[in-house]
């Protein structure tokens, strides 16, 4: 728990899959090292590469990979970041790009948990906005949800458009829905 | 004395009385037997004569006579028995005619009758029929219109029910495009902000 505390996430580390990809590219370094030790000295060897994620995570930790006591620890706060980890699964309606769940990152761990990970989801049906689905709960703030909340508004403008009045009166009520075609989202909406 | 006078007396009337009534009894019959001579010789006289006029040939031609005169009845009797068979017959064919026609005018009204009673007897079936149909018809009618009327409340209630998936299709179809992303962070942030203590509590409590 010390460990996890003590470990920083950049906000490129998002998902727990980037966690994985971590703690695999740290313990083949490791592997690495420890292979050099029992070699014999002059032998040719080809050190695994680095990843940006690996990176940043070693130069927002202070760590040097060269040294063991930091691969331990870094590893072992991996291992744990990867069990106790509070998770969010967020879906959008498209794919979002990478700065863009960054910075709702960013935002989580500000705000909820320093450690947080967050799985993206896709959901065209929603339409705009996200739903956010905790262990527990879920949190839907989505466009449907949106026209959900404006239900009664929305039965209300239906009732006039197909009220007895308008049904004797189509003249009328053909005008009406030609002006209606013609007005902005937001201002029907509204 | 008296009764010997008076036995005296009813005796001598007594044989007065006899003595009249004889007289009176034998006087007719001497008178008859002295008138029946004469004709006693006339009946035996024409006994002997009646040879004489009823000969052979008086008797044939009295047979003769007889022949023609019955030969003659029996012509005119034939004349008669043949218009009376002619008029019988004449008779008979118009009672015929009258029976047959009678007959058959009576036959005729039965089956007349035997064919209105059938031809009511359709009608009424028929107007049953019709009758039984209008009421099925009706209850359809009711049924299909109660059935209607529910899948329309039913309809309208799932439309109304799914009136924000409507609302967000029709939206998405419309302007789906040209809804960017990026536009929609502050908004996230904004509901995330909102949602805040829950989203903790929540991590908090799953954890």
């Amino acid at each position: 728990m010390e460990n996890k505390l003590t470990l920083s996430l950049p906000i490129s580390v998002v998902s727990p899959t980037d966690v994985a990809r971590l703690v695999r590219e740290v313990d083949n370094l490791d592997e690495f090292f420890r292979q050099s030790e029992i070699r014999y000295g002059g032998t040719l060897q080809s050190p695994p590469r680095y990843s940006r994620l690996l990176d940043e995570l070693v130069v927002t930790n202070k760590m040097n990979l060269l040294q063991k006591d930091d691969r331990v620890g870094l590893l072992t706060m991996l291992h744990e970041l990867a069990k106790s980890a509070p998770i969010l699964h967020i879906s959008f309606s498209v794919d979002p790009p990478g700065p863009y769940v960054q910075k709702i990152v960013g935002w989580l761990r500000q705000n909820i948990h320093e450690s947080i990970l967050v799985r993206v989801g896709l959901q065209p049906n929603i339409g705009a906005g996200c739903v956010v689905r905790t262990s527990n709960k879920s949190f839907d703030f989505s466009l449907r949800r949106f026209f959900d909340s404006k239900h009664d508004f929305f039965m209300e403008k239906l009732h006039e458009v197909v009220s007895p009045e308008f049904d004797e009166q189509p003249a009328v009520k053909e005008e009406v829905a030609i002006v209606a075609d013609e007005q902005p989202v937001g201002v029907a909406l509204a | 004395m008296t009764l010997s006078v008076l036995l005296i007396l009813l005796g001598s009337i007594v044989v007065v009385a006899g003595v009249v009534l004889w007289l009176l009894l034998r006087s007719p019959k001497s008178a008859k037997s002295a008138k029946s001579n004469p004709i006693n010789d006339l009946s035996k006289q024409a006994e002997v004569d009646v040879e004489h006029i009823f000969n052979d040939d008086f008797r044939e031609e009295l047979r003769n006579r007889g022949r023609l005169h019955f030969e003659k009845i029996i012509g005119e009797n034939a004349m008669f028995l043949q218009q009376d068979l002619r008029l019988t017959t004449s008779q008979l064919n118009d009672f015929m005619k009258n029976e047959v026609t009678r007959v058959l005018k009576e036959e005729f009204a039965k089956y007349e009758e035997s064919i209105n009673d059938a031809k009511q007897l359709a009608i009424d079936s028929i107007q049953k029929t019709q009758d039984t149909i209008e009421q099925q018809r009706e209850l359809l009618s009711a049924q299909l219109t109660e059935q209607m009327t529910a899948e329309k409340s039913r309809t309208m209630a799932r439309f109304e029910g799914r009136m924000a998936d409507v609302v967000n299709h029709y939206v998405l179809e419309a302007v789906g495009d040209q809804i960017d992303l990026s536009e929609q962070l502050d908004f996230i942030l904004s509901q995330l902000e909102m949602n805040k203590e829950a989203i903790m509590r929540d991590i908090k409590d799953g954890a």
